[in-house]
């Protein structure tokens, strides 16, 4: 009989956990395509939200996870994508495809300026100028009646993507079908777009940056440039999730730009793990479910809410990814 | 390559520099030596461009170097290796050594840039995959001096290169910078004890509160009087 060595096996489940790792994110991907059959138009569009919030993060997760930057700001992208959505709508404009692109272009015409002013700080006051124009903007939205319609906001019709004929298609059957894999492909398009720019030369730079910008500096990265890019980057990231998230709801209002949705995000990345690539993706499918099934057994939500962070930050610091990825199990 | 003359540094109102005034020419070794708080790191910051000198010039071939950020001498050729290393802890060997080759362009391809950081601390090529913090502080002192390498400097500033290291590391790192010279590299040595000066430095300095008291060869420092009652004591 053989005794194993304790080092091989410990090799060995290393190495399959590894995989397990890399299957993961398949299997989820797998999941959420399966979502309209397997689960009910109720579940599934709050699957399509999440996707929105999915995006969003992604982008916001460029700045706190990869360059150390913490936006507590960023639901003002996600407001810009709705409202963006809500007027080009209403103007007739029923063309998916061109309403994700004017609300990247209107993303990068405020994050530069935005961005440009910001990034010239760090931690608290970084976090507090992006708060502050977040502030702003919920303000116009909230004041500026007759442009924006004020609390009550602008509704969102149902866009049309150019590669699928919605016409005899309900709003609920559009949503739980067509424009369900059109977002699904959505986020699988901008998440393999998110890894190659964290993977690039450009990702390295931004860790750099995070670690210590004077370091960086002397290794020639050009470390303003690259905050800049990485903002408006997460800006573009953070309008096409707005236009995501607006569409189900069929509404832009102000409540979008407002703190709290910006603390929201916030949570979301802690509960997924920012210091995971998918850690946003998870977060934000755990905290729409979560807050769903939530909402509906106790009205107390927002306290079972502040609890869970609390325990989240003081004992899941990398989130839920922390616990379910097998190499930080290893490593704690 | 190198020329800093009339150089004045003032750190919250004390006067932490004083007319400091050296040369270093191309392909040259040169060591700053004195005692701990003598200003040789504050004169390297200030060549690098983290502390904006009161008055003096530094100037690189020519080039005035006064009023240009860090970011822009690290691009036209100064590498920085920092007394405490400075590492990327989080980054690995390889991301930190890959760092520079894309953030300055050169004539050297990224692959020839990497190879010869690895050419002259060829251990780091079995931590490539380590990150910075798992590295000892002899290995950091490599990488350190290895991504100068590789941002393909013209000028190495090295601070105390030597500091904290095993006995046993020393002549691997010395042996390491005597090649990096005979490539043709000019290097600039900040260094406290003078029995860690390299026997192939082509001059040095010798700073005390904040200026240079002596300049010339190792063998006149040795002899120097002046030198004998500053650093005496590691002659």
């Amino acid at each position: 009989m053989t005794t194993a060595n304790p080092t091989t096996v410990r090799v060995d489940s290393t190495r399959s956990f590894v995989k397990l790792a890399y299957l993961a994110p398949v299997i989820g991907f797998i999941v959420i395509a399966a979502f309209p059959y397997a689960a009910g138009p109720h579940y599934t569009i709050l699957m399509f939200s999440a996707m929105g919030f999915a995006i969003a993060l992604l982008g916001l997760n460029l700045l706190l996870g990869y360059t150390g930057l913490l936006s507590l700001g960023h639901a003002m992208f996600l407001a810009i994508g709705a409202y963006t959505a809500a007027y080009l709508t209403s103007a007739k404009i029923m063309t998916l495809e061109l309403i994700l692109l004017t609300s990247v272009a209107v993303a990068i015409v405020v994050a530069l300026p935005i961005g440009l002013l910001c990034i010239r700080y760090v931690k608290i006051y970084f976090s507090m100028l992006t708060l502050a124009f977040s502030m702003l903007l919920y303000s116009f939205l909230f004041k500026f009646y007759l442009i924006t319609g004020g609390d009550e906001g602008i509704r969102i019709k149902l866009p049309s993507p150019l590669l699928f004929d919605m016409s005899n298609l309900g709003t609920l059957a559009a949503l739980t079908g067509p424009m369900y894999y059109y977002v699904f492909g959505m986020l699988i398009v901008l998440t393999f777009l998110m890894w190659r720019i964290t993977a690039s030369t450009f990702g390295l730079g931004l860790r750099a940056i995070r670690e210590n910008e004077q370091k960086a500096q002397y290794l020639g990265v050009n470390v303003q440039r690259y905050r800049l890019i990485g903002f408006v980057i997460a800006a573009v990231y953070g309008a096409l999730g707005g236009v995501i998230v607006g569409i189900p709801v069929g509404l832009a209002d102000p409540s979008l730009a407002y703190w709290v949705q910006s603390g929201n995000l916030i949570f979301m990345l802690l509960l997924g793990g920012y210091t995971s690539f998918f850690g946003p993706i998870l977060g934000s499918i755990v905290f729409i479910f979560f807050q769903d099934q939530l909402m509906s057994y106790t009205e107390y939500w927002r306290l079972t809410f502040g609890v869970l962070l609390a325990v989240i930050v003081i004992f899941f610091p990398n989130g839920l990814m922390g616990i379910i990825d097998p190499r930080r199990w290893w490593s704690t | 390559m190198l020329e800093v003359a009339a150089l004045a540094v003032e750190i919250q109102n004390s006067e932490i520099l004083r007319n400091v005034g050296f040369k270093v020419a191309a392909g040259e070794l040169v060591c700053l030596v004195g005692r701990n708080g003598a200003g040789k790191t504050t004169t390297l910051r200030t060549v690098m461009g983290y502390i904006t000198p009161r008055s003096g010039t530094i100037r690189l071939a020519d080039m005035d170097l006064i009023g240009k950020s860090t970011l822009e001498r690290a691009r036209l050729g100064i590498g920085y290796s920092p007394e405490a290393s400075e590492v990327f802890g989080e980054l690995t060997v390889a991301e930190n050594i890959a760092l520079p080759t894309w953030t300055r362009q050169t004539e050297k391809s990224p692959a020839e840039r990497i190879d010869l950081a690895y050419r002259f601390f060829p251990n780091l090529r079995r931590y490539e995959a380590r990150p910075g913090t798992h590295l000892s502080g002899g290995e950091r002192k490599m990488l350190s001096i290895a991504r100068t390498l590789a941002l393909d400097a013209d000028l190495l500033l090295l601070d105390e290169p030597f500091e904290g290291l095993s006995p046993s590391i020393i002549p691997g790192i010395r042996n390491s910078i005597h090649e990096i010279v005979r490539l043709g590299l000019t290097v600039l040595i900040a260094e406290s004890e003078l029995q860690h000066v390299p026997e192939y430095a082509d001059r040095i300095y010798v700073m005390e509160r904040g200026e240079i008291v002596f300049g010339g060869s190792l063998d006149e420092a040795r002899r120097d009087t002046t030198v004998r009652q500053i650093i005496g004591e590691t002659l």
